[in-house]
């Protein structure tokens, strides 16, 4: 009986956690579809808003560079972050302490911090040399250095979980460096590398502390639009693109986690 | 290379025997022999794998690499491949010496241990994926992997993929994915290890049939001698990166050259010798008469070529002893018997005749030409 009321207990201490995980996140959806332009009272279920999107030249831009940023950095930081993993696998015998540190730092390192940084040596080097003024080549930089060490660590781990005899297999099959690559690596890697680029993606759409450092005056993306648009106070229009971002990031998180689950056999 | 063998076999339906002719030819047309001289291969500072190691094996030869795990047979087998380069010695295989060449330019294949079939790949695509990267054309390479599916009689386990495969058959499909290459020469790495002894034993004996249906070459590492003597035409026993004996199973079962060799093929029954005159030999079990004095300081008495007699018999080289422990086995009895201090293994087939009990008092008798004597 008591055990009972324990299971019941701690049930309803689950649904606790997922009403204070994904309450706001209801509440702001819901009112992206509210009629009325009070944030207080609901008045019935409405697209005006996002239509009202659909015609604000200042967003539709700002979509616009949160979409490039976010497909070019998770490109160019798959290309590198897939290098660095088969790197650290073949090595993966000898003492990579300080690397996997270096790999791992921007990691933990506070959004805050990498974005002072990175602004600091952009300025510097525009400074020096006039190369990369403040803009969206400056943001792809700086977000491909964050996402590196996802990338990097997700086709490590990939690596590490096959049976390393299959190159062997591969070099005795007749295959040169190149078929290697192109015939077994590259497709046993594949599901690695499709979970590796959402992760990558998600991490860029959602970015704003290191975006705002790092972005020049015409390369504001959506997080940092709301940021400046909120300053004048939250309007419904605000919640309509806050809710197609999560619609859009829980997407790419899904498609995400379904690759890197898939296991080999 | 145009007309082949595995073709020429799988044209054939079911197991129909080769003749004697036929497989003569396969063997001048496709076998390719190896020479290995000098070989060494350190790993690190002071791990020696292979301590300059000179070998032949024959065109077609079934061929062993035996030893314990460490004695180098797996480092020499990765040196045939080409997965290893060593650091002295030169390798020919087929007259073609290959020391240097990079594994995916040499005519070898491997049957792995853990069998490494890719697991992106279903297993049709398995079998195709050495005459891919050979660059065959789609149609030639569906055609060769039916005619191997055939051979090996894979049935419809080509079209599943990998990951709805038993152990057996996943071993069959890497042997399968080795031969459709047609290499110069097959290595095999304990291909039959990780099974069921039931499944095994069957096992062995189609690779068997296969390699003397093919008259390939196969090199075949292990570390069951038991298996080794079952497949082989020749063995090589390996110890310490060294080769210790090469010989035919009998000859290197019933003539080790060393106690390494003897105490490895599975003998118990060594003992020093402490004095000769001529063919009179002293040992802890008292005197022997052997038909050759030997030159060597040990004597190995074989548990099977003994005599096990009931009472106290008195004769030339009968030996008194009490039974120490009887192990009955139905086709055979194991006994531990005891002369003085001394125990000796003899092994006595059952033939429905009295077999004596612990504790009996009972006579072995050697036969003089059953004697060998071999080096420490």
């Amino acid at each position: 009986m008591r055990k009972r009321t324990l299971q019941r207990g701690l049930t309803g201490f689950w649904w606790l956690t997922v009403a204070f995980l994904y309450l706001p996140l209801a509440v702001v959806v819901l009112f992206s579809f509210n009629a009325s332009n009070s944030a207080a009272s609901f008045s019935g279920l409405s697209l005006r808003w996002y239509r009202r999107l659909m015609g604000n030249e200042e967003i539709l831009s700002a979509f616009a560079n949160s979409m490039v940023l976010a497909i070019t950095s998770s490109v160019i930081a798959l290309a590198i972050g897939c290098l660095i993993g088969y790197g650290m696998y073949r090595h993966r015998h000898r003492k990579l302490g300080w690397l996997i540190v270096l790999i791992y730092l921007p990691i933990v390192l506070p959004d805050i911090v990498f974005g002072i940084s990175e602004m600091a040596f952009f300025v510097q080097i525009h400074d020096w040399t006039g190369l990369l003024q403040p803009g969206l080549g400056t943001m792809i930089i700086a977000h491909v250095t964050f996402q590196i060490p996802f990338v990097a660590l997700i086709v490590y781990s990939r690596f590490v979980g096959l049976d390393p005899t299959l190159f062997e297999a591969a070099k005795d099959l007749y295959a040169t460096p190149v078929r290697r690559v192109v015939h077994f690596m590259l497709p046993t890697i594949k599901p690695a590398l499709i979970s590796a680029f959402f992760l990558s993606f998600t991490l860029s759409i959602d970015d704003f502390v290191i975006s705002f450092f790092t972005s020049g005056p015409e390369s504001a993306t959506l997080p940092i639009y709301i940021w400046g648009a909120i300053k004048k106070g939250v309007s419904p229009e605000i919640n309509a693109i806050a809710a197609l971002m999560i619609g859009a990031v829980a997407v790419a998180a899904t498609i995400s986690l379904a690759f890197s689950r898939r296991r080999l056999t | 290379m145009s007309e082949t063998i595995t073709a020429d076999v799988a044209d054939q339906p079911g197991a129909t025997p080769v003749t004697a002719e036929r497989q003569q030819e396969a063997a001048t047309r496709k076998a390719s022999s190896i020479e290995m001289q000098g070989l060494h291969k350190r790993f690190g500072r002071d791990t020696v794998a292979l301590d300059g190691v000179d070998l032949d094996i024959q065109a077609g030869e079934f061929f062993t690499l035996l030893g314990p795990s460490g004695c180098g047979k797996t480092t020499l087998l990765r040196i045939l491949a080409g997965l290893e380069e060593p650091d002295a010695g030169s390798l020919v295989v087929g007259g073609k010496t290959v020391t240097e060449v990079p594994p995916h330019r040499r005519s070898v294949n491997t049957v792995f241990q853990s069998y490494a079939l890719f697991p992106h790949l279903s297993v049709r695509e398995n079998l195709a994926f050495g005459l891919k990267m050979r660059g065959l054309p789609a149609a030639r390479r569906n055609a060769k992997v039916d005619e191997i599916a055939g051979f090996i009689k894979l049935g419809d386990l080509v079209e599943r993929r990998v990951d709805q495969l038993s152990g057996g058959q996943r071993q069959r499909i890497a042997l399968a994915r080795a031969l459709v290459c047609e290499p110069d020469v097959l290595l095999l790495d304990e291909p039959l290890s990780a099974l069921d002894a039931g499944l095994r034993s069957q096992l062995q004996v189609e690779l068997l049939r296969v390699q003397k249906r093919l008259g390939m070459t196969f090199v075949f590492v292990t570390h069951d001698q038991q298996e080794a003597m079952v497949m082989s035409d020749r063995i090589a026993v390996l110890n310490g990166g060294n080769i210790q004996q090469v010989g035919a199973p009998r000859e290197v079962y019933e003539r080790p050259v060393n106690a390494f060799v003897a105490r490895f093929m599975g003998h118990d029954n060594l003992y020093p010798i402490t004095a000769r005159h001529g063919d009179r030999l002293t040992t802890a079990l008292g005197e022997l008469t052997a038909e050759e004095g030997g030159e060597g300081e040990l004597l190995l008495i074989r548990p099977e070529t003994l005599d096990v007699l009931p009472g106290e018999v008195e004769g030339r080289n009968h030996l008194q002893a009490t039974v120490a422990e009887r192990l009955y086995r139905g086709s055979h009895a194991e006994f531990r018997l005891e002369i003085g201090e001394t125990t000796l293994q003899a092994t006595v087939n059952n033939r429905g005749r009295h077999l004596p009990d612990m504790g009996d008092r009972v006579t072995v008798v050697v036969a003089p030409e059953d004697l060998v004597t071999l080096s420490e």
